[in-house]
């Protein structure tokens, strides 16, 4: 057989086809005798193996939840807050989609028609779940409008049509008004499946399912192809996995029996493309598969238990299996020993190579022990990896190969590249197919070294190793393997398993390859005033230093009109009205100043004064706006209105703020803490006098936030001093306030970090007392103290662990009391203050500067925008420049100078570092200032002749 | 007179962007083609002046830099830059292989310095540019071009720029005159032209150029029209009214408001040569500072011109004997060429009346003397242009300059320029030793004792050079003390406006220093010293005699 389908619930490949009905079929409405062959085929399968049967194969319920875990997600895509629905799951089989939906929805209902699967289900989810087994008819005893999410995923698409008709009149009872069904199924080209078939996939012709959709009183909201990490559609057959959203309309349903006709094959339909499979011979050649995989991966005892299911099918089946059940059979029969000799052997001739070509890669391989990755035997029987999930293809991997190379060769983006770099190597099938495809240089990153160890113990990869060009392990070993020319190949079964990693991997990539022949021009736009405002600075220098061509919007000098506003109003509402078309001003200027010189991206830091109009206009030229949201996005609500108009929004928080803005129509949303300026924040040697002015043993500085002032009260039989603004001028806070609280430069703050021994860093809150219990972000001033070597005493934050080690890098309290027993504790012990502040500046030095960041969010925007930054820069004044002045190398120089100094490709920006009289001009320079002063002359005399002159 | 460069035998003139410059340096052109008679002379223009260069004569060659396109080009931007830089590339080749000898260029533009920088012409006699782009002018002559139409410095000058320019070339034999061919056949347009105007009066033909390089200068077309009136209906004269196509916009209305057969518009019909041809059939031409003025004065027709706003008759005047000038007198003229003007007073100084009289007495011959009571004084000076002993164009007042202030300082100056660069005598009267105190110029013995105090550094300056002993440091002290001198010299040239040519031309020399030797440029500073010093005393001298 030419193709062999696993698991008609896991999509590990499978036969599909629209339903075909015999000759005295059973008539439409009698579709009870369906419904009992549809139980008592599932829970047979159930009984053998419910993980083969309902799952991807997987070999641990651990992999099934988390492939589970993975479809949810697909499954309700774009759905929201589903905390306070309920949620219907019809085919659950044991419940593999449930588990993750307990933890987002308040109910969570699982209907199969197999009484194996849901009592399985039950064993597995215990109580969690509302499970029933039902007749394969109806949802009875689910009431009217009780539910308000239904999903079918890889069930449904194995039911005949009239069940299939049948389910979508019930999921329209059962759904709420203004309630969703999402289903997996399969569209494209119609074929012929038996009508009492429980297990092959059916494919319905798309326009029918949306005409059978509409009459069962849905409509089809969208239609998106599923992508898995292993191949689920069969485009060479027009047989496209799909998951349909359906939403459920006023209509009534029609009948059972007309939706049904709507879905069956017409006269007219294509013919199957292949002739129909039985479901028992499909059955028996799963499970012998099955049995083969198993006697591969050692696991005699299951592989038996396969192979006698298997068998029992011998009888009825039809196809000729005699090969691949010999070659089981005689697996079954060898000991596992010969195996493991002859991997020995294989494993010593491929390292022989790394060692040889990349001994650092050998080395880290020596140290591999992953007890999930598994070398078992796909479909045809080639060796292929396992980890959690199939590595590669489970049916066919050198096929599979051979497709994927000359798919990826194909690409564009491949075509121009000087060499390859592709992320996953798996058993390498796709490595040896596209280095044997192209005469380009193939270099691979494999994330997981056990893997590439499985793959040298499996197979003769001699060849392939000697053709590669490099090859690296790991996340760390990647970055530096990149080079210039490089194109990057994810392989979606690496991608799917390593989704962070192959994230970062694009990221770094692109990012890397964005920053060297990228050149956009990005502007840093600031806020009017506050804390954004020296961040914006910092921003810029990293962008300096990083040589992007910088923009510098500063728009502070607008902060004092703003507030002057307020001086000639009572009304407030009439204040914010007024500063708020004051604002819409500002933003115009901004939009002025890119009519005047464009810019590519837009940087704004939090409060920065450019509206929506702005934003929309800006992006309608292209320019990439990105939002760095350094704020509590619980304060600070602006982001509700205006994360829409922004590409890519960087926050200080995780989780529930990263998913509201995303929710919020932002682009991307990305993590991005805080972090020092080294240039500023930095270890200083103070003069006495200075130390005397700006020191003391304990110190704070920031504003006089609720929660600071309540803890701060206690302090006052301290020697402690306060700095900054809004603190109360009344006791006992006029003695600890400093300078009358006025506003410090960050070159001021930065010497009472270094003139005091004990530094508090109490993260602001506006509603609690103390330590706020929920806090999560990392201020800057933790960053900035670490980076001057102070040591400072901080409150605990979800997020501080991870940017330092508390206890060895900061040192940390949960509330009040803690605070002034560890302030007792430390104010004494200098050595330890010492030690633990160099640690804490190591690490930031290490990790947390403005540099690392800009780079990091230069990394995401670059990986992200590419092809588009790219096409700007081509189609940009300054490419057309450049290709002008090829001929001319010494002009080609100028003009690159005048690029990288961020000037426009005009004649004004090319000579706009020509200062007469410092230095000899060159022949170019002169030139250029003879056709300079030709315009301005030939400018004056036209405004001398129409009496312009002022 | 001292002359630089005598003998040359590749000349290029740089004179690009006006047509009234180019005739303006006719005489220079003729001189050096009479003192070098084998010499090749290459003119370079902007384009549209090509063709009209070919009607003046002793040009060998004409050259036409194409400044539209290259600003045409630079309004493009990106590539746009590029092609105007292959064709300033190709231009600078052009020129390098014609392997001049001499440049004069007069043009005081940036760009000009920098394209004969590029070029890389070894003798020049005007503006040109050194290694780092700065402004350098070799030749004291044009030192004091530069100095006299510095706006500051611009009433204390009498000698009339073409004599400048053509000193800066170290001429002496010129034609006292400006030149231009006319053709047969641009004559015979111009005899078409009147025919065709078929005028009905029988008085003498006058031509009016009513419109001007700025709108300040344009006296106003009301002004024209009772002028126009009262020449053709109290004189009979026939009023021809020339310009360009793009003045017709000023002239049609005046043409409208005189209502009369005898006014005809030839603006816009004639190119350069046939306007030359049309001016030449007239009896006189009445306009302000103008192209036309020039081509007239080429032509050999008499002008009657007024110079108001920023013209100033001394300095542009008409180049030939015999033409009337008016200048008003007012506080704020000449003004600055550079700034608008939103009041033009000086306009008002002159009548139309007064215009037609003396146009009248013009058309009637060579003017010697006004009759009383035409002018009045204290509003307007007329002078009739001639030359001097020394072949230098002179105005001379036919009515009286007493409400002229600076009228001595001009005459002294003209006095101590002819005399200190060209070397010409003039007899011991007005030679004699310093005059009384209340004759001396104020400022003037600050400036020479300062300029001596120059002097004196620069021997102590070029002592410490000589002694290998001397710390830098010394040394440094030193040029801190010239340096500071120096701004004293050019603050004095601020607080007495009158010294203001003096102090100029010193800082022009001084920026003009070149070399690297130590000693060397310690001497040419010594020399720039000396001439303050020696100019001051000699300024001292011909105020007293004046």
């Amino acid at each position: 057989m030419a193709s062999t389908p696993v698991s008609p619930r896991a999509y590990a490949g499978g036969r599909v086809g629209s339903e075909m009905i015999p000759k005295g079929a059973t008539k439409m409405k009698d579709f009870t005798k369906i419904a009992e062959q549809m139980k008592a085929d599932w829970n047979r399968r159930i009984s053998h193996d419910y993980r083969f049967w309902m799952s991807d194969g997987h070999r641990d319920d651990a992999a099934m939840w988390q492939s589970g875990e993975r479809d949810l997600d697909i499954m309700l895509a774009d759905i929201g807050d589903t905390r306070g629905l309920t949620l219907l799951d019809v085919g659950c089989g044991v419940g593999r989609l449930l588990k993750p939906a307990l933890a987002r929805f308040a109910r969570v209902i699982g209907f199969d028609v197999s009484d194996e699967a849901i009592g399985k289900a039950r064993a597995l989810l215990g109580d969690g779940p509302e499970l029933y087994a039902g007749n394969g008819v109806d949802l009875r005893p689910l009431g009217d409008r009780s539910v308000d999410v239904v999903l079918s995923f890889a069930a449904i698409t194995s039911m005949p049509t009239e069940v299939m008709a049948a389910y979508l009149c019930e999921f329209h009872r059962v759904l709420k008004p203004g309630g969703v069904a999402r289903l997996q199924i399969y569209l494209g080209t119609e074929s012929a499946v038996e009508q009492n078939d429980t297990l092959q996939l059916r494919c319905y012709s798309e326009a029918k399912f949306e005409r059978a959709v509409r009459a069962a009183g849905f409509e089809l909201e969208w239609s998106r192809d599923l992508v898995l990490p292993f191949k689920v559609s069969f485009e060479e057959l027009g047989i496209l996995a799909r998951v349909v959203s359906l939403a459920r309309s006023e209509v009534a349903p029609a009948s059972v029996e007309e939706i049904t006709a709507l879905l069956r094959p017409g006269p007219g339909a294509a013919p199957s493309p292949r002739p129909p499979i039985a479901g028992v011979d499909l059955e028996y050649w799963m499970s012998l598969n099955y049995a083969g995989e198993l006697a591969e991966r050692g696991d005699i005892e299951r592989a038996r238990a396969a192979l006698e299911y298997a068998l029992t099918f011998q009888r009825v089946a039809t196809i000729d299996v005699r090969d691949l059940l010999e070659r089981i059979t005689s697996r079954l029969g060898a000991t596992p020993a010969s195996g493991r000799s002859s991997s020995t052997d294989l494993y010593a001739a491929n390292l022989a190579i790394v060692e040889q070509r990349f001994p650092m890669v050998a080395s880290s391989l020596r140290a591999t022990d992953d007890p999930n990755v598994m070398v078992v035997s796909s479909g045809d029987g080639a060796v292929i990896i396992e980890q959690g999930q199939c590595l590669d293809h489970p049916q066919k991997p050198l096929a599979s190969g051979e497709v994927w190379a000359k798919r990826v060769l194909q690409e564009g983006r491949v075509k121009d590249a000087a060499d390859l770099v592709i992320f996953g190597f798996g058993a390498g099938y796709h490595v040896e197919a596209l280095s044997r495809a192209t005469s380009k240089g193939v270099s691979v990153i494999e994330p997981n070294p056990a893997v590439l160890a499985a793959a040298l113990r499996s197979r003769d990869l001699r060849e392939c190793l000697t053709r590669l060009d490099r090859l690296a392990v790991g996340e760390e070993a990647a970055r530096a393997l990149f080079r210039e020319g490089d194109e990057l190949c994810l392989r979606p079964q690496t991608q799917a398993l390593h989704g962070e990693m192959a994230s970062r991997i694009r990221s770094i990539f692109y990012g890397t390859r964005g920053l060297r022949s990228l050149h956009p021009t990005v502007a840093v736009l600031g806020p009017l005033q506050g804390g954004s405002l020296p961040v914006m600075a910092y921003t810029l220098r990293s962008l300096q230093s990083l040589k992007q061509r910088v923009r510098e919007w500063d728009v502070s000098g607008f902060a004092p009109s703003f507030h002057h506003i307020d001086k000639f109003f009572y009304d407030k509402m009439r204040v914010t009205g007024v500063q708020n078309m004051y604002l819409e001003t500002v933003s115009q200027v901004l939009l002025e100043a890119v009519n005047e010189k464009s810019i590519d991206v837009l940087i704004c830091m939090a409060q920065a004064p450019v509206s929506g109009r702005v934003l929309t206009e800006l992006r309608s030229r292209g320019v990439i706006t990105v939002l760095w949201f350094m704020e509590d996005y619980l304060r600070f609500t602006y982001w509700k209105d205006l994360a829409k108009y922004y590409d890519f929004v960087f926050t200080i928080q995780r989780g529930r703020c990263m998913e509201l803005i995303r929710a919020a129509g932002a682009g991307e949303v990305v993590y991005l803490p805080m972090a020092c300026d080294p240039g500023v924040h930095r270890p200083l040697s103070l003069s006495a006098e200075e130390r005397k002015q700006w020191g003391s043993p304990i110190s704070f500085v920031g504003a006089g936030y609720h929660n600071r002032q309540q803890v701060f009260a206690s302090f006052a039989d301290l020697p402690f001093k306060i700095w900054g603004t809004e603190w109360p001028e009344c006791k006992p806070f006029d003695r600890m306030v400093q300078e009358n609280g006025r506003r410090l430069l960050p070159a001021e703050y930065v010497k009472i970090f270094n003139a005091t021994d004990i530094n508090i860093n109490l993260h602001s809150s506006s509603e609690r007392d103390g330590v706020d219990p929920t806090g999560d972000f990392v201020n800057p001033r933790t960053f900035e103290l670490a980076a001057a070597g102070a040591f400072q005493l901080v409150d605990e934050r979800s997020l501080l662990a991870e940017c330092f080690e508390p206890g060895k890098e900061v040192v940390t309290f949960r509330n009040p009391r803690e605070l002034k027993e560890l302030v007792a504790y430390y104010l004494n012990r200098p050595h330890e203050r010492q030690a633990i502040a160099d640690r804490a500046r190591a690490r930031v030095l290490s990790e947390h500067t403005y540099d690392q960041r800009i780079r990091q969010m230069l990394s995401v925007i670059y990986s992200s925008k590419f092809e588009h930054l790219k096409r700007r820069e081509e189609s940009g004044g300054w490419s057309k420049l450049f290709r002008r002045a090829a001929p001319h190398p010494e002009l080609t120089a100028r003009c690159q100078a005048a690029f990288e100094r961020g000037d426009e490709p005009i004649l004004d920006g090319l000579v706009s570092d020509v200062v007469l009289g410092k230095g000899k001009l060159s022949e170019t320079e002169q030139k250029l200032m003879f056709l300079y002063h030709v315009r301005k002359q030939m400018i004056r005399m036209k405004s001398e002749e129409m009496g312009l002159n002022k | 007179m001292k002359r630089r460069y005598p003998h040359k035998t590749n000349i290029l003139l740089v004179n690009i962007t006006r047509l009234g410059d180019m005739l303006q340096a006719t005489p220079t052109i003729a001189g050096m083609k009479a003192e070098n008679p084998d010499a090749k002379v290459t003119v370079l223009v902007e384009k549209q002046f090509e063709e009209v260069c070919h009607s003046i004569p002793n040009i060998d060659e004409v050259v036409g830099i194409d400044l539209g396109m290259t600003v045409r080009s630079l309004a493009r931007e990106q590539d746009g830059i590029v092609d105007a830089y292959e064709y300033v590339t190709e231009f600078v080749d052009t020129l390098r292989a014609k392997n001049f000898d001499y440049c004069l260029n007069m043009s005081s533009s940036g760009y000009t310095a920098l394209l004969l920088k590029l070029i890389g012409i070894a003798r020049n006699g005007g503006w040109t540019a050194d290694e780092e782009g700065h402004r350098v002018i070799e030749s004291d002559w044009a030192r004091l071009f530069a100095t006299s139409v510095f706006h500051q410095n611009r009433q204390y000058n009498s000698l009339n720029l073409v004599d400048v320019f053509r000193c800066s070339a170290d001429v002496i034999q010129h034609p006292p005159k400006l030149m231009l061919n006319i053709e047969p056949a641009a004559r015979e347009h111009a005899e078409t032209l009147i025919r065709e105007a078929a005028f009905t009066n029988t008085g003498p033909l006058v031509a009016i150029q009513a419109g001007a390089s700025q709108e300040k200068r344009q006296w106003s077309p009301a002004h024209f029209i009772e002028l126009i009136k009262t020449l053709t209906n109290e004189h009979q004269a026939r009023v021809v009214l020339v310009g360009s196509k793009k003045e017709l916009s000023i002239i049609e209305p005046i043409k409208a408001g005189c209502d009369s057969p005898n006014v005809a518009v030839f603006a816009g019909k004639t190119t350069i040569p046939q306007l030359a041809a049309v001016i030449e059939a007239c009896d006189v031409l009445v306009t302000g500072d103008t192209g036309p003025m020039h081509v007239s004065v080429a032509a050999g027709t008499p002008v009657v011109a007024m110079f108001l706003a920023s013209a100033y008759g001394y300095e542009t005047g008409p180049y030939s004997e015999g033409n009337l000038v008016l200048q008003p007198v007012i506080g704020c003229g000449p003004c600055n060429p550079n700034k608008p003007c939103s009041q033009t007073d000086c306009h008002e100084t002159i009548a139309p009346g007064l215009v037609a009289k003396l146009t009248m007495l013009r058309a009637a011959g060579d003017v010697r003397s006004i009759p009383p009571g035409l002018v009045d004084p204290r509003r307007v000076i007329v002078y009739r242009s001639c030359f001097d002993s020394h072949g230098f164009c002179d105005l001379q007042p036919l009515t009286s300059n007493e409400f002229d202030p600076l009228a001595r300082f001009r005459a002294a100056y003209r006095k101590l320029w002819l005399d200190d660069l060209g070397g010409l005598e003039f007899a011991p009267a007005e030679r004699r030793a310093l005059a009384l105190a209340a004759d001396e110029v104020a400022g003037v013995e600050q400036l020479g004792e300062l300029a001596g105090r120059g002097e004196a550094l620069i021997d102590e300056l070029k002592r410490l050079i000589k002694d290998v002993r001397v710390s830098g440091r010394a040394l440094a002290g030193v040029n801190e003390q010239l340096s500071s001198l120096d701004r004293r010299i050019e603050e004095v040239g601020y607080n007495f406006s009158h010294l203001g040519p003096v102090a100029r031309m010193f800082v022009f020399a001084k920026e003009n220093l070149s070399g690297t030797d130590a000693l060397d440029l310690a001497s040419q500073m010594g020399t720039i010293y000396g001439d303050l010093r020696r100019r001051c005393r000699k300024l001292n001298e011909y105020f007293a005699t004046v």
